[in-house]
């Protein structure tokens, strides 16, 4: 579209009226319309849509934009996460900043004819920029993958001295480091430190050595049969001391009691319960580390590792172990819901992976932890899955699309 | 690496700009050059204002005229500026600084009507 308009003098500040001139133009009234004095790309200014509810959390400094300079940008709020998208317009996006206020909103009228008052100085909008467009927010899941390869970096041994380690920081992450590597927001990091079992040692987080876990409950349940402890009111302070008089960290064995159990409410002498499933599911996934086994054979194995009192189920491996029959036999193996990646694509990838054919009820295990914003497990099914049932009597089967 | 988002504005003092949107694109005579600030774009006129604050308006844009209305956003606007963050003259990196809001743009939609017509030309009598 083109003009024909005359150059007039450029107006300094903000221009007179501005965005409020324009906001509380009257009926029958005019305002000029012109270049801003400081009218440019303006590349460092950008708009960002927000919804009411997130305008809240920014107006009161609780938002970061969180990633690295190759990494998409995420927006994080203290409990949320949104990926951060730029829509383009073919528009033109006219961006009138708020100007200095003048006696008069206006001093035209719409046929052109001057106002009474001659003495007022023309109202301007002046506008300070063509906008290309904005940036849209959509709710995300959190990004944790990277969360435990970090962690695995450096894992947390029994035998460990940091004080005489020349490489004492490679590989280890305070709070504020993984704030700055990890696209989450706090409470999302938060949760996927306790998903992973983290615990911070010296101000660090760290993923403690599956040989040192299995090193401290083990010392806890066979001193629970030397000293007779009760396994659903293991006292904490007696767990501890004798423990840490046997050379293990009382910071960890807290944390071993933490993973594998959980506290007694309104126990006055903090008493901790170990958890039936946890313990069992921890030997299980110890006895199948050496590879595929028969199915028979890893059942005796596993009962014969169980503590006393305690009882194993099949059920308790739901998302940690497959089962396949060859021939005769079956046969079960460890595949953990913990080791796939968490984005659906790359999850679902990897299932495919691992086996092209699946039942829902092997499946449903292995997607249930799956939150994507806006869309249900069925959707991820449709968009992710090809779904083939030949008679309603028959379990539908689940392969790559 | 993390960018902070702040507003020294605080809730509800926050300044409000406003959006003029139009279909195309505004281009200046090739005479006028890069030289365009401080130059007139055109008029903005409110034709009426209805209850529903969803008035009428013109916008003259040289030989064109426009015709729009106040749409309210459905999710506002915020105009973001990147700053330097410095702490004791130490440059800290990136922060954005949400400088004004935006809750209302008015909408050109349609194409601009010419305000000028060609000459008509007159019909040769037979005779």
């Amino acid at each position: 579209m083109e003009m024909e308009i005359e150059m007039v003098e450029p107006t300094e500040g903000w221009g007179g009226g501005g965005a409020e001139a324009v906001r509380s133009l009257a009926a029958g009234s005019s305002i000029s319309v012109r270049y801003h004095s400081l009218f440019g790309s303006h590349d460092d200014m950008l708009l960002l849509e927000v919804d009411e509810k997130l305008l809240h959390d920014v107006l009161h400094h609780r938002v970061t934009i969180r990633g690295q300079p190759d990494e998409e940008a995420v927006l994080c709020t203290p409990s949320s996460t949104y990926a951060m998208k730029f829509v383009g317009t073919s528009n033109s996006v006219l961006l009138i900043p708020a100007g200095e206020p003048t006696p008069s909103s206006s001093n035209g009228t719409c046929n052109g004819s001057e106002t009474n008052n001659k003495a007022v100085p023309d109202a301007v909008a002046s506008v300070i920029k063509v906008a290309p467009g904005y940036m849209e927010l959509t709710q995300a899941a959190p990004r944790l993958d990277k969360l435990k390869s970090l962690l695995n970096e450096r894992p947390y041994r029994l035998e460990e001295d940091l004080e005489n380690d020349v490489w004492f920081k490679r590989g280890l992450y305070r709070w504020q480091d993984l704030v700055e590597e990890i696209q989450a927001s706090d409470q999302e990091l938060r949760d996927g430190l306790r998903s992973l079992s983290a615990v911070e040692v010296d101000g660090y987080w760290r993923i403690v050595d599956g040989k040192t876990m299995d090193e401290i409950l083990n010392m806890i349940l066979t001193n629970s049969v030397l000293h007779e402890w009760p396994l659903n009111a293991l006292s904490e302070n007696e767990v501890v001391s004798i423990l840490e008089a046997d050379g293990f960290p009382g910071r960890i064995v807290l944390h071993c009691l933490e993973t594998f159990g959980s506290k007694v409410e309104n126990s006055g002498s903090n008493l901790w319960s170990l958890d039936e499933k946890r313990v069992c599911l921890h030997f299980a996934v110890q006895i199948l580390g050496g590879g595929k086994m028969k199915l028979e054979i890893f059942m005796a194995k596993w009962m014969r590792s169980i503590p006393s009192g305690m009882h194993g189920d099949l059920k308790m491996l739901e998302g940690e172990v497959l089962y396949e029959k060859l021939g005769v036999e079956n046969w079960i193996h460890a595949f953990s819901v913990s080791d796939l990646p968490s984005t659906p694509a790359e999850r679902f990838a990897a299932l495919f992976r691992e086996r092209p054919k699946w039942e829902w009820k092997n499946l449903e295990p292995y997607i249930r932890d799956l939150h994507v914003p806006g869309l249900s497990s069925e959707g991820l099914l449709i968009k992710y899955t090809r779904r083939t049932q030949p008679n309603a009597d028959v379990e539908p089967i689940f392969s790559a699309r | 690496m993390q960018i902070r988002i702040r507003c020294n504005c605080g809730e509800g003092a926050c300044a409000e700009w406003a959006i003029v949107e139009l279909q195309g694109v505004v281009e200046p005579q090739p005479s006028i050059g890069d030289q365009i600030q401080g130059l007139e774009i055109g008029r903005l006129c409110c034709t009426s204002s209805s209850s529903s604050s969803q008035g009428s308006y013109t916008f003259t844009v040289g030989y064109h005229e426009l015709t729009g209305s106040r749409v309210s956003l459905k999710k506002p606007l915020l105009v973001l500026k990147k700053m330097k963050a410095a702490v004791d003259g130490d440059e800290r990196g990136t922060e954005l600084e949400v400088i004004a809001i935006i809750r209302h743009k008015i909408l050109f939609k349609s194409r601009p009507k010419a305000l000028i017509s060609r000459p008509q030309i007159k019909e040769k009598k037979m005779s």
